[in-house]
């Protein structure tokens, strides 16, 4: 005997189906992490200018003010540094990350700043094409 | 001599029920879709105590082939900023969410512009990680 499905249930079941799609595909991180990052600014500033604590980040190393540092030594060298140093634009810590530092490398960095009080501005490396005549 | 109306019941086919609610469904999954991004792949970096992103209007999203895309849609860099600005209209501070989700292994070269062309739209840059430890 053949016995056939009731046509009357097809609609419920693919309703049924696309919710369980649409449930599985909806399934994405959505924590994270705030991060402010100064507006950079077009004006050049004439007053004059503090100087700033700078990180340089490679692949695999760190380095604050060029000494390399060990992940460990990172916040409480950092909290040194902005010891004493009250109004934010003092706080700024400027990263320079070389082009190849990947984005999880980046983000455990500046968060670290973020979290020794630090404000954190980039600069980046500017591309420059030269030509071979 | 009084002739009697005949009272009809007029009744919504319950047999159409399941074909109108699979188009509706259809429909509003297609809407959706448009500005989705959940279709692209993607691995967010681990952290800790993260916090709820939030409502954003604005995703920009750079996947596993380090394509730029914002709302699902691919865009170039130099249009980001001017497009997110758009987007976010006259929001005021606090509902200029931007989620910023990155794949893990992202070069600086790729994301940094990116980074740049939010702060310069001035939206409130949220980006996306997971827990570290899952």
């Amino acid at each position: 005997m053949l016995v056939e499905p009731p046509s009357t249930a097809t609609g419920d079941i693919a309703f049924n189906l696309i919710v369980f799609f649409l449930v599985c595909a909806s399934v994405q991180p959505d924590a994270g992490r705030r991060q402010t990052i100064p507006r950079s600014e077009t004006k050049s500033e004439k007053t004059p200018q503090t100087e700033h604590v700078e990180v340089q980040l490679t692949r695999g190393s760190v380095a604050i003010n060029g000494d390399v540092v060990h992940r460990r030594q990172f916040v409480p060298r950092l909290k040194a540094l902005l010891a004493g140093k009250v109004r934010p634009e003092d706080k700024v810590v400027v990263v320079k990350s070389k082009p190849e530092v990947p984005y999880h490398h980046w983000i455990t960095y500046t968060t670290l700043i973020e979290e020794a009080g630090g404000i954190i501005t980039v600069l980046r490396e500017e591309e420059q094409e030269v030509r071979v005549p | 001599m009084k002739i009697e109306r005949k009272t009809m019941t007029a009744e919504v086919p319950s047999l159409a029920m399941g074909d109108i609610a699979f188009n509706l469904l259809i429909f509003f999954v297609i809407l959706a879709r448009a500005h989705d991004d959940s279709f692209l792949n993607w691995k967010p970096a681990a952290a800790k105590d993260l916090q709820s992103a939030g409502h954003a209007k604005v995703s920009v999203l750079i996947d596993t082939d380090a394509k730029l895309y914002l709302n699902g849609q691919e865009v170039g860099v130099s249009q980001l900023s001017e497009q997110i600005r758009e987007t976010l209209g006259d929001a005021p501070p606090g509902e200029r969410n931007v989620l910023l989700k990155v794949h893990r292994e992202t070069p600086a070269q790729r994301f940094e512009p990116v980074i740049e062309a939010i702060s310069e739209a001035g939206g409130d840059m949220v980006h996306i990680l997971e827990e570290e430890g899952e």
